[in-house]
């Protein structure tokens, strides 16, 4: 067993840009013509005019203490112990997820994860439930991209049973053939109610069309075809493959000591023996190509608009930089499409972009949605936004708001012990040095306003969008043309088909 | 000898782990502690220190929400936390949350049935700002006839993005406009399309001025302070606040006792039929919310609760059920809802779901059902109070909708000493077909989609 404890390390507290950051404030607070005339302020008394008040004097910011240790069976531990509330969070990562499915098996991760509490050990599902239940305890399952997962939070008396179960859930399932159809038939159920929602489906589509047939655009939740032709030989051999301790990451968390939560882990965990995990051979994702697709649903009101392309993998020399100009597009603390599609235009509820970064690729994706009649238009804002982000120099003031933002908010990241440990796992689980963790304030400003400008002018390419909008098609397509958008495909919502080419049921067919 | 003593043992202890099995004091939780200041304008000011992180919470509660509307006014209290963010004196429009996030905070705002809540988390060091930009929104909003058209707009596209466009959006409106005859729990926080339209910049004035005064605001602090700091910054930005020229109005209209079974049969263009069932429950803090709410854990609560036995696990009839309280200041409605899957009888789902709240009435619940919804009552307990932006949550829950700060930490022991008898009672009280509403929400065009094995 190896065992290395990482130290906390200071974070210097401060802002970096609080001398700087002072001036601005007041400035948004007072604007730049002190007199209104317009509005009415409703006064309750002579309300004095005046400059917002000084920040008291900051506290240091330390990242919290944590460690990693090993089982000898290559399971990584991370521990992070906080004694606040009695309470105990053991949460479980194996590496494989629904890119992991092999071809026409899609969902086979997602019902693999489902089907773990659904009987394991010498417990049937209705055990384990009466169990966790019972204890106040509560477990979860399921798959994601790249991984699955297992939690459990227990009352700290009840660590050894949630040990106890976690260890039978990942190492030894039944996977019960009556516990197999319950489980795909409400699979199957819950797909026929996402076929219908307009947002999920927007979310498929935006990602079949950027990674193409690249594991990351199918569909993790299956289809009818393949959900319905999974066997249980499916699920036990993806179990045999992957669920192996050294293709494993746990974290014990909360109201436990290092020598406690070890001691459980070695008990429950180090007898499991390890395997040969295969290497997953993936092909680079297609190049972005413009594309639209009009996906048609009658009863809507509202448009879903999603319009994005492929970026770059979590493990990138240039993560940092291109995260923060997706921040700048449409992330927490700046958000230019916000900014436009709401304030400035009324147009939508929310908008943003994200930067969703996997282990072998990653996208930029825009969303908003907006009234059926103001599609055009709100599509044209987003497209702007990215060529605006392309071609104009961020300015100074605009990269420091946001990097002020990121460098502020870091303490309020590591408020909660299983936020620390969330936080410690992603490093671990991309392969990311962990001691990059307490250097984050440093990691934001080193990018600046020239680095976002090489940056974006490789991986923004705003000529080469992908876009999805589902929405009542007959009223809104007759405007698209008007804003550079006259070709497109049309496909009704209920013949939309990921696995096709060209997205759409063949009639009368069915696909092999 | 020995042998029957071993046994005699084995037996007492599983006597114990069945019937005693008592929460122990290891897991009683920490006492959320906490100060309660009344500064003279009559804005109460709760405070709760905690250290660990140099970050602090703070949380203005005005005690409006959806049931303080005027009849044709629905929606108008959420429409109005919109327009809190539209500038004061010292603030300008749209300014307030990009401020917060400039010093890397967090800001935001929500409105229920029963209140309008601000909050931001933000740096420690940042607390005088935060508490001198809620007083100045509090003091002089600007109100603005063009932001009151323009945002008006927004609040609309809300209301299509969270209720009209998503399949079952539309649900819980249909709930409460149906359970409720008068009470205003009948009409949904976000309100009409009507309604909305037809709110004037007076009703904006008249809201200001009625309801967002000093004696209807409670202030959380929650966080990394330093006590003496914080009472002086308090008094400082909020004490000149004047008090409101008339009292806060509590004229709620009261729900009529329902005489007769209620059943409403509707459709909806959404991919599984709905089988809804409520009842009406007593008010959030009333002594039987209590046992009312173990029966909410009982059926609902985990994969052993009896809801998700019955109707999904065993029987496969729904794709999910489940029911929830609504647990307000005033007395609301217990639901419990089931999609209904493919090829499964809407009869029999109602049917099902009706057995399970008379199965309560007559036979109650088992002594181990009880221990159970105890021990998940302590989880949701601890990790409800494990963050300060929760801990605010908590601390102005117990003082505006329990009206008794004691209930904060003290509503723990209360809910332990619920017995067999009192969930049996309150079953029997409340769970009663007079004040049963049963709807069905069919999908539209009628044919339901067969998927026989």
């Amino acid at each position: 067993m190896t065992t290395k404890t990482v130290l906390a390390l200071v974070l210097f507290g401060g802002l970096s840009g609080l001398v700087a950051a002072t001036p601005t404030l007041t400035e948004k607070i007072r604007g730049e013509k002190p007199a209104r005339t317009r509005s009415e302020v409703q006064q309750r008394v002579d309300w004095p005019r005046e400059n917002p008040p000084r920040p008291l004097p900051a506290r240091p910011v330390t990242f919290p203490p944590y460690e990693l240790r090993k089982l000898a069976n290559g399971m990584q531990v991370v521990l992070v112990s906080q004694n606040e509330q009695p309470v105990v969070s053991v949460r479980m990562i194996i590496r494989a997820g629904a890119a992991h499915d092999p071809k026409g098996k899609h969902g086979l991760a997602m019902l693999t994860a489902t089907l773990l509490d659904q009987g394991a050990g010498t417990k049937t599902a209705e055990q384990i439930a009466e169990t966790i239940d019972f204890i106040g305890g509560a477990l979860g399952t399921g798959a994601g991209t790249d991984l699955s997962y297992v939690n459990a939070v227990v009352m700290k008396d009840s660590y050894d049973i949630a040990l106890d179960l976690l260890a039978d859930v990942v190492q030894r399932p039944t996977f019960a053939p009556e516990e197999i159809e319950r489980q795909r038939q409400q699979a199957l159920s819950a797909l026929k109610v996402a076929a219908e929602d307009p947002e999920s489906v927007a979310d498929r589509v935006i990602d079949r069309l950027i990674y193409g047939f690249h594991p990351y655009g199918m569909p993790g939740a299956g289809t009818t075809e393949s959900l319905t032709g999974l066997t249980r030989a499916d699920f036990v051999d993806f179990h045999k493959k992957y669920f192996v301790p050294n293709n494993a990451l746990i974290a014990v968390v909360g109201d436990i000591g290092a020598a406690e939560a070890m001691a459980g882990l070695e008990k429950h965990f180090g007898a499991w023996k390890p395997g040969e995990v295969p290497a997953l051979a993936v092909t680079e994702p297609p190049d972005a190509t413009r594309r639209v697709i009009v996906i048609d649903k009658k009863d809507a009101v509202q448009t879903e608009i999603r319009v994005g392309h492929i970026a770059i993998p979590r493990k990138h020399n240039d993560y940092e930089a291109i995260d923060q100009a997706v921040k700048i597009l449409g992330g927490e603390g700046a958000n230019r499409l916000q900014q436009v599609l709401r304030s400035q235009k009324q147009l939508t509820y929310g908008a943003s972009a994200d930067l969703d970064t996997f282990k072998w690729a990653g996208a930029v994706i825009a969303e908003t949605d907006t009234q059926t009649s103001n599609t055009a238009e709100a599509l044209r804002v987003v497209v702007d936004e990215f060529t605006r982000l392309q071609r104009e120099r961020v300015s100074d003031g605009e990269l420091e708001g946001a990097q002020d933002y990121m460098v502020g908010h870091f303490p309020l990241t590591i408020e909660v012990p299983d936020a620390i440990a969330t936080q410690v796992l992603n490093q671990l689980f991309y392969e990311l040095p962990v001691d990059e963790l307490p250097k984050y304030r440093e990691r934001v400003l080193r990018v600046t306003p020239d680095e976002i400008q090489r940056v974006a002018r490789w991986f923004i390419r705003p000529s080469q969008l992908s876009i999805v909008l589902v929405g009542d098609a007959d009223k809104f397509v007759n405007d698209l043309k008007g804003v550079g958008f006259g070709t497109f495909e049309r496909i009704p919502i209920d013949r939309v088909d990921l696995l096709s080419v060209d997205l759409m049921k063949r009639q009368g067919a069915t696909r092999p | 000898m020995k042998k029957l003593s071993i046994l005699l043992l084995a037996l007492i202890a599983a006597a114990v782990t069945i019937y005693y099995v008592p929460l122990q004091a290891a897991v009683r939780p920490p006492k959320l502690e906490y100060q309660r200041l009344v500064l003279p304008n009559g804005m109460v000011v709760i405070l709760h220190q905690d250290k660990s992180t140099p970050i602090v919470h703070v949380e203005l509660w005005y005690h409006v929400g959806s049931k303080n509307e005027k009849p044709g006014r629905t929606g108008f209290a959420h429409f109005f936390e919109h327009l809190m963010f539209k500038g004061s004196r010292n603030v300008e429009p749209e300014q307030h949350t990009s401020i917060i996030a400039s010093v890397g905070g967090q800001a935001n705002a929500y409105t229920n049935e029963d209140t309008t809540v601000f909050w931001q988390t933000i740096p420690a060091q940042y607390l005088p700002l935060v508490l001198w930009m809620e007083a100045d929104r509090m003091a002089s909003l600007r109100i603005d006839q063009n932001t009151f058209v323009t945002e008006r707009e927004v609040v609309k596209e809300e209301r299509r993005m969270r209720i009209e466009n998503p399949p079952f959006g539309l649900l819980n409106e249909l709930i409460t406009f149906n359970a409720f005859d008068v009470h205003p729990y009948k009409h949904p926080v976000i309100g009409s399309m009507t309604d909305l339209n037809a709110a004037t910049i007076d009703d904006v004035r008249d809201f200001y001025k009625t309801y967002y005064v000093p004696e209807n605001a409670t202030l959380m602090i929650v966080g990394d302070f330093d006590t003496d700091t914080v009472t002086n910054l308090v008094n400082q930005y909020f004490a000149r606040v004047p008090k409101a020229a008339k009292p806060v109005p509590r004229d709620i209209p009261v729900e009529p006792q329902h005489t007769k079974e209620k059943r409403v049969t509707l459709e909806q263009p959404w991919p599984l039929p709905a089988i809804v069932v409520t009842y009406h429950v007593p008010y959030n803090g009333h002594p039987d919310s209590y046992p009312m709410f173990v029966m909410s854990k009982t059926l609902s609560d985990g994969q052993t609760s009896r809801i998700y036995r019955k109707l999904v696990y065993d029987t496969g009839l729904a794709l999910t059920a489940f029911g929830s309280s609504s647990f307000l200041e005033q007395p609301g409605i217990f639901s419990a809802v089931a999609l209904v899957n493919p090829g499964k009888s809407p009869d029999d789902v109602e049917k099902a779901l009706i057995a399970e709240f008379d199965k309560l009435k007559t036979a109650g619940i088992t002594e181990r059902e009880l221990q159970r919804a105890k021990n998940q009552f302590a989880r949701d307990y601890v990790v409800s109070r494990l963050s300060i932006k929760e801990k605010a949550s908590q601390l102005g829950h117990a003082e505006v909708i329990q009206k008794d700060m004691a209930s904060a930490d003290g509503e723990f022991d209360t809910f332990l000493k619920v017995s067999l008898d009192d969930v049996k009672r309150v079953a029997q009280k409340y769970f009663v077909p007079e004040g049963r509403m049963v709807m069905r929400i069919m999908p539209r065009g009628g044919v339901v989609e067969k998927v026989e094995k």
